[in-house]
């Protein structure tokens, strides 16, 4: 382990932690503005997690150990995930970190505990919330393995480090179109976006992912809100380094890490926007009628793999 | 010279026809015009050397051949008959409010444009030429099963025109492959069937077979082949009789005609077996499902639409079979099926008329009586459906029989299973008309239905036709061998 | 000339536009959002006719692409638009056969089974590129995702737009395979626009009552105006 490779894992975690909220207020600005509404300052989300953070935690008397170190584990597996994805500065690969396999893995240990914990209170909403993201995990899970087994075919790697060096090496193939559509399902999907799910509503009929944090409190319940803005970060930075990788740092220079870091700032700032546009313009699908959008991504993303395989 | 002549007939017709004020004067439109065609045609087949080539304008377009001016006879011949008989049944139309009144410049104008493109259809020398002139004429004639004031009458031709350009499409593509193959073939590509005929032992069988296939289901759905074989049962009953004679004495045949052009093409390939093998198992699935569906039939015009399906299959059969005796059988019996099926739709739109109270679009034929009311259609049923089932002295007993002796020579398990289903096909017609035609209301009651005086329009062209079918049978002259034997010969069978 | 290698990874591109649309008209309910898809799909065919134009230099790719540009993207799209403003049909939420997911699955499967056989075929001809073999297969592909619409959707206006699909894969094959005739080019589109103002109207007959229709008939001038009709 070199010293650029910590430097890297320093950079990218306070990058990530810093820059997570943001978007989250982004995307609820734009929807408000397409609603006409003024809605949050930007820096809502920020304050929000801060004021939770002084708040005293209260738990159920029914739920057990697993309540409590969810929110730990949680946070602490997406930020493991979040190394695997650089924002701005592409090391060296050092170790396991940065492999595809094992980046699905940590996501879906996150959302394993956060599942059980929302049982665990023995509440009615916190098992309807389990239930429904387990059956969705479950649907969207074949698509979500071939999406990424199209990155390794296209790429001829299982590194996302060395995906991101060969994408910001050279004009993308046109085939990572298709994968881009893939992926921005898969983000909708895994971030409880509005046709899967709402996340802003605690109507008991809707939720999904409100329903399964609701016995959370105090500052559990900001490492909970936290992490799922750092996954929602982490997922829109792998399909914008994917697609649109210009101005990538490969090489460990100030200038050009400051440089990458404000691109990557307005590439996913516009990300947000589109996811905006795009919650805004769809309203929430039938619980039976989302196969028909895992589907569509399952489909390009099969489709890339033909081409690939073939010619 | 000639198309440009064709032309002329079109916009002066058109032109008639908009400025004529009565039914009648637009129907006299469309008889002269057939009559003309009929004549124009008898012309160039008695007085000029066939095949023509130099009379026309852009001649890698268009030709006039032997098999070419034959269809454009039948179908000049069949359109001419319909017309006359369209003035009285046209008439009844507009007073039972079948038809409004305004519509009746389209019908006729849709009219004289079918036969003009279908006559372009049978002159094109150039496939790609044909394919949309075939197109065409799918589209205007749905537009004739369309123009009656009925909502059944929009989804027979909605169904109708899906299931056909659909099914073309894929004709058309195996066009482009074709042309492709051509390409590589001859250095310049061509889709002219002329130039394609003399080249043919030269084409790549693998190529050949997927352009065949691919043209062979345009055409199947064209004619009513069987997994197309839908919309032609309702586009037939739902369309007014006159028209339905044109679809099926006419129409059915541009499909086969365009079978029968690229399967004599692809006979001169390695690729004609395993093409033959398509065409026979089509056929006699065809045939099969016609003579099933015939069993349970209570609608008069389905059942006489399921026997033209079933003659489509016999004829591809006999494609199938492709020895030189039996392509001449074939040719034969396109002509033989059509005169018979136009005067059985004629027929079936005089029972119709009569009894069309009682008549919705599913529902059971209620006849009553039917010697007394309409002798004459109850005869010409009888008459044509001895005709069409093949019973001796009719041209069709010729036409089966000499094909299914062709059959014997590929396989007798094969004959045997045609010549049961035919039996079965025959027994359904047979059982139709003996349990309609004997019911009678009991003495001493009223009947219900008042007589339809028919016109002696409507009953001429039946006449005729069933004295044209009777004449073909029993008189099989020398000049006709000669001519047909010179269709197989142009096609190289 | 352009750089030829740039414009191949340009239609390579156009080629990922045609199937995101061909996807879309196979799974959206929303009628006047089909009807923008097949536009776009169009507009993408016309530039695909361009690249290959200046690619190769054959005058009639460019008079296809003109001759597309005015019908298929403007002239059907806003007909078919208006039609369906006039019957008042948003959504066609009714399937034969086909749910959507099952006809996305499906077509997956198409375009692996168009693509094999199609290298078994093409073998005996002259030696092709990828990227023309691609387009042919491309071709047949959207060909037979459009019949699967056709034949799925209950709505006659849908089965249009459906058969539209289908002969923009005709053309795209015909663009890549080999070099038709103009003049032949050119009557396909008109018997595509006479099949779609004929079956249009005819779905306009379907979806109203039927003295609406004949109301309808005259204001589209089809029929004479009569006092006496029944």
């Amino acid at each position: 382990m070199n010293a650029s490779f910590v430097l890297y894992m320093i950079l990218n975690t306070l990058l990530v932690l810093a820059l997570a909220p943001l978007f989250i207020s982004l995307i609820k600005k734009v929807k408000a503005a397409t609603q006409g509404r003024a809605g949050p300052p930007l820096l809502q989300t920020y304050a929000t997690i801060v004021k939770l953070l002084k708040k005293e935690v209260v738990y159920s008397p029914n739920s057990s150990w697993i309540m409590r170190v969810t929110p730990y584990i949680s946070m602490a597996a997406i930020l493991v995930a979040a190394l695997f994805v650089p924002l701005a500065f592409v090391p060296e690969e050092v170790g396991g970190i940065g492999n595809i396999i094992l980046f699905l893995y940590l996501l879906a240990l996150a959302k394993f505990f956060t599942a059980l914990a929302g049982l665990d209170a023995g509440s009615s909403f916190g098992g309807m919330g389990s239930s429904r993201e387990m059956s969705i995990s479950a649907i969207i899970e074949p698509t979500t393995i071939i999406v990424f087994a199209a990155l390794a075919f296209v790429f001829k790697t299982l590194s996302i480090f060395g995906m991101f060096s060969t994408s910001a090496g050279g004009f993308p193939a046109p085939t990572l179109i298709l994968m881009g559509i893939s992926l921005f399902i898969i983000i909708i999907v895994e971030t409880s976006r509005i046709p899967v799910d709402n996340p802003e509503t605690h109507l008991e009929l809707t939720m999904i992912h409100e329903g399964m944090i609701l016995e959370q409190s105090g500052r559990n319940l900001a490492l909970m809100e936290l992490s799922a803005a750092i996954k929602l970060t982490v997922l829109m930075a792998l399909l914008i380094n994917l697609l649109a990788p210009f101005g990538l740092a490969t090489t460990l220079t100030a200038a050009g890490i400051l440089l990458a870091a404000v691109l990557f700032l307005i590439k996913a700032g516009i990300l947000a926007i589109i996811i905006g546009l795009f919650e805004s313009s769809m309203s929430k699908m039938r619980f039976f009628r989302l196969p028909n959008l895992f589907a569509m991504a399952f489909f390009f993303s099969t489709l890339v793999i033909i081409i690939e395989v073939f010619s | 010279m000639i198309l440009l002549a064709l032309l002329f007939c079109l916009v002066l017709a058109l032109i008639l026809i908009a400025i004529s004020h009565t039914a009648w004067q637009m129907n006299n439109v469309c008889i002269v015009l057939g009559g003309t065609y009929a004549a124009v045609a008898g012309f160039i087949l008695m007085f000029m050397p066939l095949p023509v080539t130099t009379f026309l304008v852009a001649s890698q377009y268009f030709f006039i051949d032997h098999l070419g001016i034959y269809e454009v006879l039948i179908s000049a011949v069949i359109f001419t008959l319909a017309a006359v008989y369209a003035r009285g049944y046209v008439d009844n139309l507009l007073e039972s409010g079948e038809l409004n009144k305004g519509s009746l410049k389209l019908f006729y104008g849709a009219w004289v444009l079918l036969l003009t493109v279908i006559t372009l259809a049978f002159f094109a020398d150039n496939l790609a030429l044909f394919w949309i002139l075939a197109e065409l004429t799918t589209i205007i004639s749905a537009m004739l099963v369309a123009i009656l004031y009925a909502r059944e009458n929009i989804d027979a031709a909605l169904k109708y025109i899906f299931i056909a350009s659909v099914s073309m499409l894929f004709a058309f593509v195996g066009l482009i492959f074709l042309f492709e193959t051509s390409r590589t073939v001859l250095g310049e590509g061509t889709l002219n069937w002329t130039v394609l005929m003399q080249h043919a032992p030269q084409l790549p069988a693998g190529m050949v077979v997927a352009s065949c296939a691919l043209i062979f289901v345009g055409f199947a759905a064209k004619s009513g082949i069987f997994p197309f074989h839908t919309w032609l049962p309702e586009a037939h009953a739902k369309a007014p009789s006159a028209v339905s004679a044109i679809l099926s004495g006419v129409l059915l045949n541009v499909g086969i005609y365009g079978i029968i052009r690229v399967f004599a093409i692809a006979h001169q390939t390695p690729a004609a077996r395993a093409l033959s093998g398509i065409l026979m198992l089509l056929g006699i699935l065809t045939i099969a499902i016609a003579a099933f569906s015939m069993l349970p039939q209570k609608n008069l015009k389905k059942m006489v639409a399921f026997s033209s399906v079933e003659n489509m299959g016999i004829l591809l059969v006999g494609i199938a079979v492709a020895t030189p005796l039996a392509i001449f059988w074939v040719i034969f019996h396109i002509m033989a099926h059509a005169f018979t099926k136009a005067s059985l739709f004629l027929s079936a739109g005089i029972l119709h008329r009569q009894y069309r109270s009682h008549l919705s679009a599913d529902a059971p034929d209620d006849i009553v009586d039917v010697f007394r009311f309409q002798p004459l259609a109850a005869w010409g049923l009888i008459i044509g459906g001895l005709a069409i089932t093949g019973t001796p002295l009719f041209p069709v007993f010729l036409s089966k029989l000499f094909i299914l002796i062709e059959l014997g020579a590929v396989s007798l398990y094969l004959v045997g299973l045609v010549l049961v289903l035919l039996f079965i096909a025959t027994c359904a017609l047979g059982y139709f008309v003996i349990i309609n035609f004997t019911r009678v209301t009991p003495t001493g009651q009223a009947p219900e239905v008042t007589p339809y005086a028919t016109p002696l329009t409507m009953q001429g062209p039946v006449v005729l036709l069933l004295v044209l079918v009777l004449v073909l049978g029993v008189a099989f002259t020398t000049g006709e061998v000669s001519f047909l034997n010179q269709i197989v010969a142009e096609l190289r069978f | 000339m352009s750089d030829a290698a740039l414009l191949q990874e340009a239609i390579r591109v156009l080629f990922v536009v045609i199937i995101i649309t061909a996807a879309y008209i196979i799974s959206t309910r929303n009628l006047l959002s089909l009807v923008s898809a097949y536009a776009l799909q169009s507009l993408t065919l016309v530039l695909i006719a361009l690249s290959l134009w200046m690619i190769e230099g054959a005058p009639v790719l460019l008079a296809i692409a003109g001759i597309s540009l005015i019908t298929k993207t403007l002239v059907i799209p806003y007909f078919i638009a208006n039609v369906q403003e006039k019957i008042r049909i948003k959504r066609d939420i009714e399937f034969h056969f086909l749910n959507p997911t099952t006809s996305l699955l499906l077509s997956m499967a198409i375009i692996l089974v168009v693509y094999i056989a199609l290298s078994h075929i093409m073998q005996g001809t002259e030696a092709r590129e990828s990227l023309f073999f691609f387009g042919a297969v491309l071709g047949i592909s959207l060909m037979m995702m459009g019949m699967m619409v056709t034949f799925s959707r209950k709505r006659a206006i849908t089965k249009v737009l459906g058969y539209l699909t289908m002969e923009n894969g005709v053309l795209l094959f015909g663009l890549f395979v080999t070099e038709l005739p103009f003049i032949i080019e050119f009557l396909i589109i008109i018997d595509l626009i006479i099949l779609v103002i004929l079956t249009t109207i005819l779905t306009i007959g379907l979806d109203s009552t039927l003295e609406d229709y004949h109301k309808r008939l005259h204001r589209f001038h089809l029929v004479e105006e009569t006092e006496e009709g029944p």
